[in-house]
């Protein structure tokens, strides 16, 4: 009597545990299948990604890098240029006397676009700017990476009796180049790029007005090449070495700007870049600066004999803010 | 004189209980959804995603919790918030997954990465080192 009551026990119960064994042996293959799936689908061989951080930072000294920050961030800069070294002490070697200042701010709309604004304190300079990453340096596609950068200057100075400017149009400057870079390794990253700077206006006098015809000497041209390299060499995590030369090709009839050499440190944290060096452009507005930088960097004697002193440096930092929305 | 007895043991009773428990109380639990907690990290721990982790955690993370995770960072004693000890037992039991999860997201002193660091690959490296801290 006993055994039987026993027998149908166990049949009720053995189908209940079976079940019981299939659920778990569901969920558990479940779970596998779902964190396993999850990683076979990352670890797959992915397509090469860009290398990251070749600069970093939108600047390097008077310069543009290849950089451009991703979607939603928004940047301002804040960028000094102080007084030229020389008069030692009396304007602690230049750092008291008048500065010139830029504030800026930009944005990125869409990934590899970086849009910009800013005004500038010499000649009250508005510039808009915008920055196009074309091709990332990426492991077996491309060996540099390749950004467009263009510069629309717009200079609002006072011209009552439109001496300076009888157009408009004539206080526009523009900037355009093309920045090739390569990140040689985690330390050492080095850019090159052909720039060229346009004056709407230029100064000039006739040479020659009579009934023959007039002759109207341009005391500059309109078009400046100019070629600019940088680099920066880390030394630690966060600090590097900057260095950026900035070389003008086109020889001017008169008023040849003076080639920039400058030379500094980067501290880079989580949000802030800060950049302090020494360098001849003190212009901040790369066309400005390209076009009409009279600092001197290495002392020469011109075609006429006369010694040019060099030296002309100047203290300045820029300082990088950047928010990710 | 029994009953000023009762009442003056039991006022010094509630007192020691309420500063009892500002002494031992425990940070606040960080609770992560179950579905981010299960999360694998799909990026192997190689030397080359160590140091990329490492180089990252040095620029977003070392001021506040210090150059080896202690919780000892520069901005450290402003925080409202201390820092977990990251070479403990307890901060290292929690999940791959726990971590991505706690990074991307933020809670308050602590900021969200995801848009900082975009790249999902990049918080992984992060995890990736945070391992290396354990003591």
């Amino acid at each position: 009597m006993k055994l039987k009551i026993k027998l149908t026990n166990c049949l009720y119960t053995l189908p209940v545990y079976l079940v019981s064994c299939l659920f778990l042996l569901q969920t558990t293959t479940l779970y596998a299948q779902d964190s396993t799936g999850v990683a076979k689908e990352l670890t797959a061989p992915l397509k090469a990604k860009p290398v990251k951080n070749t600069f970093d930072g939108t600047w390097i000294i008077d310069d543009q890098t290849v950089m451009v920050p991703v979607k939603g961030t928004f940047q301002v800069d804040i960028m000094h240029r102080f007084g030229t070294v020389g008069n030692g002490y009396q304007d602690l070697d230049g750092v008291f006397a008048p500065a010139n200042i830029r504030l800026g701010v930009n944005y990125s709309p869409i990934n590899n676009l970086y849009l910009g604004i800013g005004i500038t304190k010499a000649d009250l300079l508005w510039d808009g700017n915008a920055k196009y990453a074309i091709i990332k340096q990426t492991k077996g596609e491309s060996p540099v990476s390749i950004t467009y950068f263009g510069d629309l200057a717009y200079n609002t100075t006072l011209d009552p009796d439109h001496s300076n400017f009888p157009h408009t149009t004539d206080r526009i400057t523009s900037y355009n180049e093309i920045i090739i870079a390569r990140k040689f390794n985690d330390k050492f990253s080095l850019q090159i790029a052909p720039t060229l700077s346009h004056q709407n206006s230029v100064n000039g006098y006739y040479t020659q007005i009579d009934s023959a015809g007039t002759k109207v000497f341009e005391e500059m041209k309109h078009d400046q090449f100019g070629l600019a390299v940088a680099g920066r060499y880390k030394i630690s995590e966060s600090t590097a070495i900057i260095v950026d030369y900035d070389q003008p090709i086109t020889q001017q009839p008169t008023n040849n700007p003076h080639p920039n050499l400058a030379f500094g440190f980067e501290f880079t944290t989580s949000g802030h870049t800060f950049q302090i060096f020494m360098g001849n452009y003190q212009l901040i507005n790369q066309s400005h600066d390209n076009l009409y930088n009279t600092n001197n960097p290495f002392g020469y004697t011109d075609a006429n004999g006369t010694k040019v002193k060099g030296g002309q440096f100047c203290i300045g930092f820029n300082i990088s803010r950047l928010w990710n929305f | 004189m029994k009953r000023k007895l009762i009442l003056v043991s039991s006022v010094l009773a509630v007192c020691m209980m309420s500063f009892a428990f500002t002494i031992i109380q425990q940070p606040k639990p960080w609770p992560v959804p179950e579905k981010d907690a299960k999360m694998a990290n799909p990026v192997k721990s190689n030397a080359e995603s160590i140091s990329a982790g490492k180089a990252l955690y040095n620029l977003h993370c070392s001021s506040c919790h210090g150059k080896k995770g202690l919780g000892d960072g520069s901005k450290a004693a402003q925080l409202k918030t201390t820092p977990q000890d990251m070479s403990k037992a307890d901060y290292q039991s929690q999940s791959d997954g726990a971590l991505f999860y706690k990074i991307s997201e933020g809670r308050g002193d602590m900021p969200s990465f995801k848009k900082k660091i975009p790249d999902a690959e990049d918080i992984w490296n992060l995890v990736n080192f945070v391992r290396t801290l354990k003591k």
